[in-house]
């Protein structure tokens, strides 16, 4: 767990972390989203999860890894979806800053995220902009 | 059925409407593992300047990938870019608009890429999100 925002470095890893995409998790991201995109389904027929619910998982350890304090704002997001991902597949996801800087009254990290699968290889980038205040009071702390 | 074989530049993607409300945000709260008190803590929430609890960033930015899964089916899962900004929040009880449309289509040797410009725009007329999406066809 990260306890000093200002002691983070860029090209530091943030968090290495494992996932299952099992049924019950893909399930209760489609009913969050509202995805009425439709079960694609890969070349044996087996079904595919959403994008967007690989990226979510992606973001999921550096949210709890650095403590994220209330307050904290998504700025910008990047992906780029390498391979369509079977319901059931275990996934790594590594995050790495990339960049980090103080303006404004605001902490500004950049975050990359690698996801690969089942067989190793890559099915995921992603680059994360956060907006986390520079000042953390007790309000925030406590959250 | 997918657009990728009558696509012409300037085409619109099949838009896809959603209602945020604040159920739907706490199942993304439980779905996503992200408890920002931003989000799902209204008294917290009340004292930011949002003065209201907002949506998380992905959940709404899920609607364009929707949208591009529409459009593309499969391809978008094997090989689509997206590069967005979040650019104003999404409060409950606000419905939402992912849209987009054809900027460029790129042949490169065997391989086809679109651009598409899209983005979220709120029903109060602001656009939560825009930026672009890549995906081979």
């Amino acid at each position: 767990m990260v306890s000093d925002y200002d002691a983070l470095t860029a090209g530091q890893e943030l968090c290495r972390r494992a996932y299952t995409l099992d049924e019950p998790f893909v399930a209760a991201y489609v009913a969050a989203v509202e995805d009425q995109s439709g079960a694609l389904t890969g070349d044996s027929g087996e079904p595919l999860v959403p994008a967007m619910a690989v990226a979510a998982l992606s973001i999921q350890g550096v949210i709890q890894e650095l403590r994220i304090p209330g307050g904290t704002l998504h700025a910008g997001q990047e992906f780029e979806f390498l391979s369509a991902v079977p319901v059931g597949w275990s996934l790594e996801c590594v995050a790495t800053l990339a960049q980090h800087s103080t303006r404004g009254g605001w902490r500004f990290l950049v975050i990359d995220c690698e996801v690969t699968g089942n067989d190793s290889e890559p099915v995921m980038t992603g680059k994360s902009t956060i907006m986390i205040p520079a000042t953390l009071g007790p309000r925030e702390m406590a959250q | 059925m997918t657009m990728t074989t009558t696509m012409q530049e300037g085409d619109a993607l099949p838009e896809v409407r959603k209602l945020v409300d604040q159920a739907r945000i706490h199942r993304y709260a439980e779905a996503s593992g992200d408890f920002n008190p931003i989000h799902i803590d209204r008294e917290f929430a009340a004292t930011t300047q949002f003065g209201d609890t907002i949506a998380h960033g992905m959940m709404v930015a899920a609607t364009i990938s929707e949208m591009m899964t529409a459009a593309f089916g499969e391809n978008w899962l094997r090989t689509g870019k997206m590069k967005i900004r979040f650019r104003s929040p999404v409060k409950p009880g606000q419905r939402v608009t992912a849209q987009g449309n054809l900027r460029r289509i790129i042949e490169d040797g065997d391989a086809t890429r679109v651009v598409c410009a899209v983005s979220v725009v709120a029903d109060d007329g602001q656009t939560a999100i825009s930026g672009t999406a890549e995906v081979a066809v």
